[in-house]
């Protein structure tokens, strides 16, 4: 039984915390729904969604988002498979480093991929101009359907690779001894045994990577040219100098709420349902391979993980080089440090920090809070709460940014172009990801141990502070420099939300790369990798583990 | 200095099942009682009504006369003793046990001399300044007593302290316990589903099942006298016979298993006569008979020689497996097949009304 004023403690912070969210995500979601309908003339209709659907230009951006995802997620469901089963059953000289280089490569923004991939296979791309004088063609670089699919594969199939590495670690070797001692080939237990029961992870992941290709727009942006995706669409109804319509923007924002929503369903509904669990006490052993496997292990995983760093790599290097306009001189130096260092101020790189900090220290209280709420103070209020507090995952970055301008733009909300609302969007963001992943962190204190601190005398209060939260710190501080992490390469919502004060490192990079300043943003995305790297090593050394879970 | 606990017709309900309906217990001061069951019938929700963990929706809790029913758990000065220990693992072994003397802003010298002198008690004064994850159970466990121990509470609660301990641990701190609950001569509640253990330790168990307390007895008088079927089989391993209580004049009766007839005295007189019974015999309490036809005609299936004892398993006619033990002596294993009798030894057997539900052996007369 509990103290009368301890649970009105509890009470009122639900209550305090559901406010927050209906103001910021309920009602700007609400007010997208409301203007996607409303018309000038102050009637409610469907008209722009008839809009979109009856003129080819508009649909067909829908049309090409679902090829490049799909034949995007294909290739990274197959990438990292094969990648994750090479690296776990073959001893590979170096694999922590490849480890570290596909998990580096996965936390760079996309846009930066699609942007390095020009500067290698554009036009005027360097291997483009190396193909060129050999064959003495005019090879036209690659952008539009195959420039989007090389991007997007190569930044996405990290994320499938980390997922199931951390099913087959769960995967008891047993099983696959069991199947040997049984007359399984080594192909028949990959085939019969291994796929299947990695099956739900891979699902799982696919359809993460999915949602998230899908709803990319910074990449087909750059790379696309002429092959106009969804988002780009939607940006530019939003963003661009002519015909914006704001009523038409949040149609389409409605659009892909629907179908990020639809996506999200089919994939609890298919990882409820498919889901073994395991936990190994043997796990499988990465085994000496010899002859022309282990040469087709070697090549293919040093290939496929060059190719993910390819854009890191190419970034730092022409971050050094010489640059007039548009193109390199050749020479090296430290001329676009100078640049984006020197001048008048840093802000860009100081806000990145300081709004990235700030968003992790909120999400991380906030994050706490509602799952100790949820997990622990189970009520009607909490169930809403618990409900509410997954909406962000299905909004995608840019849809978040528009539904924010929509609704902040006036007193007495007025936040447009101040520095609270980016970090706000930021929190929103990743917050789902935070109040998982403590949830599963306060899942595994057993409540006993609470009771423990309150038959020895301690309020509910104080149990939380000096018991619950420091048990919780050392996961709950892994996930928070994953997190920032996460959030300092944000670009969908930033760059529909920032302000020349409010500029951040993913802002910038994307508008020099706009402006062809290829120098600038070369450099900007150096600090931005270089600072990702010393993040993750830091989380390697908080968490004490090699794997990650995004 | 100990306090008594009184329960009175408490009554616990989960959403709309009510899974304990009007229970009512009286513990001694000082005593260590056992609520002994097997899982589900309610004895760790009685527990947690006890300390303020679980609410209580009818009837009162008592400690020493006064309603603890609307005292916080933080309040009602209880220590418990977890399942899983619930060790904070964040805190050294010298700040797990302070943790409840800071909260009661006990002076710091005092905390001091305290945690030392607990230590000592629970014979853990080694492991001081270690931080717990690296100690083995049973050093969890002593540190989990002396948590609970230090604050001079007025009543220490365990729930299955022992369970996740392995055999011989098991063994060896039960003893511990009971020695240090004789030592600080605290009232204390204790919960097990394991009898063996509830018999080793406890002043009195009270055996429950399905939210109803059974019968509330010592060891030795739970064991030897089950007040019913489901006490005399929960409880040590009873073979349930159908008989007749043929005649009963004033408590020296006649009772018929089959053609087995034997005489007691110590039946119920009101138990009446010429009734079907349920005869309730422990496998010690079987005296094989090779020589005459007196007895239970039975067929030795199979035997296990264990040392001290052997272990016979036979059927009767009817098909009914019993299982008989016998002290080991020097003559050979009674073979496979053989047919026996086998007689009772009436002083110590007990016979229960035909549904089991009620004893129908007189205490108070020496059989």
């Amino acid at each position: 039984m509990t103290d009368k004023k301890r649970l009105n403690m509890w009470l009122v912070l639900a209550f305090a915390i559901l406010v927050l969210f209906l103001i910021f995500v309920v009602f700007p979601l609400g007010l997208i729904l409301y203007k996607s309908i409303l018309m000038d003339d102050g009637t409610i209709s469907f008209a722009y969604f008839v809009k979109f659907f009856s003129k080819k230009y508009y649909w067909s951006t829908l049309v090409n988002s679902f090829k490049v995802t799909i034949v995007s997620t294909l290739v990274s469901a197959i990438l990292g498979l094969i990648m994750a089963y090479v690296l776990r059953s073959v001893r590979i000289r170096g694999s922590r480093l490849l480890n570290i280089l596909i998990v580096i490569s996965y936390l760079s923004p996309p846009f930066i991929g699609a942007y390095a991939w020009i500067q290698l296979l554009g036009r005027n791309g360097f291997i483009t101009r190396i193909l060129n004088s050999i064959f003495n063609t005019q090879l036209n670089g690659i952008y539009g359907f195959s420039g989007i699919v090389l991007v997007f594969s190569l930044q996405s199939f990290p994320l499938v690779y980390m997922y199931i590495s951390g099913a087959l670690k769960n995967l008891d070797n047993s099983l696959n001894e069991a199947a040997e001692s049984l007359g399984c080939s080594v192909f028949q237990r990959v085939r019969k045994i291994i796929v299947p029961l990695v099956t739900p992870t891979l699902l799982a992941s696919s359809l993460l990577v999915f949602m998230r290709v899908f709803s990319d727009f910074g990449t087909p942006m750059l790379i696309g040219e002429g092959y106009k995706t969804f988002p780009v669409l939607l940006y530019s109804q939003f963003m661009g100098e002519v015909n914006t319509d704001e009523h038409y923007a949040a149609a389409l924002c409605v659009i892909v709420i629907a179908i990020t929503l639809v996506l999200f369903f089919l994939q609890k509904y298919i990882g409820n349902r498919l889901t073994y669990s395991m936990s190994a006490l043997k796990p499988m052993e990465a085994e000496n391979a010899t002859g022309i496997r282990n040469v087709l292990a070697y090549v293919f995983v040093y290939l496929v993980a060059l190719l993910a760093v390819m854009p890191q790599l190419t970034v730092i290097v022409t971050s050094f080089l010489e640059t007039r306009g548009a193109s390199y001189t050749g020479k090296f130096t430290l001329e676009n440090y100078r640049n984006i260092l020197m001048p008048k101020n840093i802000s860009t790189i100081t806000n990145t920090y300081l709004y990235g900090l700030a968003a992790i220290l909120m999400v991380v209280v906030l994050g706490v809070l509602i799952s100790y709420l949820t997990v622990r103070k189970k009520s009607f209020l909490t169930g809403i709460l618990d409900t509410l507090t997954m909406f962000p995952y299905i909004i995608p970055g840019s849809v978040l940014g528009i539904s924010f301008l929509y609704a902040f733009n006036k007193q007495p909300l007025l936040l447009s172009g101040t520095a609270i609302i980016l970090i706000i969007s930021l929190c929103i963001r990743r917050m789902p990801y935070t109040i998982r992943s403590s949830t599963a962190i306060i899942g595994q204190i057993s409540p006993s141990v609470e009771e423990a601190a309150i038959s020895l005398g301690a309020t509910e209060r104080k149990t939380f502070l000096r018991i619950t939260v420091p048990m919780m710190m050392a996961g709950v501080l892994s996930g928070a420099i994953m997190s920032w992490i996460t959030l300092i390469s944000e670009l969908s919502s930033s760059i529909i939300l920032y302000t020349s004060k409010t500029q951040t490192l993913t802002v910038a990079i994307y508008v020099e790369v706009i402006r062809s300043n290829f120098g600038n943003a070369a450099a900007y995305s150096t600090i931005l990798t270089l600072t990702s790297i010393l993040s993750l090593l830091l989380f390697f050394k908080v968490s004490g583990k090699n794997d990650i879970s995004v | 200095m100990s306090v008594a606990i009184k329960i009175d017709n408490v009554v616990k309900r989960f959403g709309k099942d009510t899974v304990i309906n009007g229970l009512s217990l009286d513990i001694k001061p000082g005593e260590f009682f056992t609520l002994l069951g097997p899982s589900g019938c309610g004895k760790t929700t009685l527990l947690r009504m006890i300390i303020g963990f679980n609410t209580i929706d009818g009837g009162q809790i008592m400690i020493d006369g006064k309603v603890i029913n609307d005292i916080p758990t933080n309040k009602r000065n209880m220590g418990m003793v977890f399942q899983n220990y619930a060790i904070f693992p964040h805190m050294s072994v010298k700040d797990n046990i302070a943790f409840g003397l800071k909260n009661r802003k006990v002076p710091k010298d005092e905390i001091e001399r305290r945690v030392d002198e607990i230590l000592k008690v629970v014979k853990i004064d080694h492991l001081k300044n270690r931080m717990p994850q690296k100690l083995s159970g049973g050093q969890q466990q002593r540190i989990a007593l002396a948590r609970a121990i230090v604050i001079h509470p007025e009543v220490l609660l365990m729930d299955e302290p022992l369970s996740n301990l392995d055999a011989k641990l098991r063994t060896e701190m039960r003893n511990a316990i009971k020695q240090i609950q004789r030592q600080v001569g605290i009232t204390t509640v204790y919960v097990t589903h394991d009898q063996e253990e509830a018999l080793a330790v406890s002043d009195r168990i009270a055996v429950m099942n399905a939210g109803v307390i059974q019968q509330v007895d010592t060891p030795k008088n739970i064991y030897q006298r089950p007040a019913n079927i489901f006490v005399s089989t929960f409880i040590g391993l009873s073979n349930i016979l159908d008989g007749r209580l043929e005649s009963n004049d004033n408590g020296k009766a006649v009772v018929r298993i089959g053609d087995y007839r034997f005489h007691m005295n110590n039946i119920l007189k009101d138990s009446g006569a010429n009734r079907p019974v349920k005869v309730s015999v422990r496998p010690e309490e079987f005296i094989i008979n090779r020589e005459t036809q007196e007895g239970i005609p039975v067929t030795v299936k199979s035997s296990v020689f264990l040392g001290v004892d052997t272990h016979y398993f036979v059927e009767t006619r009817e098909g009914q497996e019993i299982e008989v033990i016998q002290n080991s002596d020097l003559d050979e294993l009674i073979p496979d097949g053989t047919r026996i009798h086998l007689k009772v030894q009436t002083h110590k057997i007990n016979v229960f009304n035909e549904d089991g539900s009620k004893s129908l052996i007189d205490r108070g007369v020496r059989a």
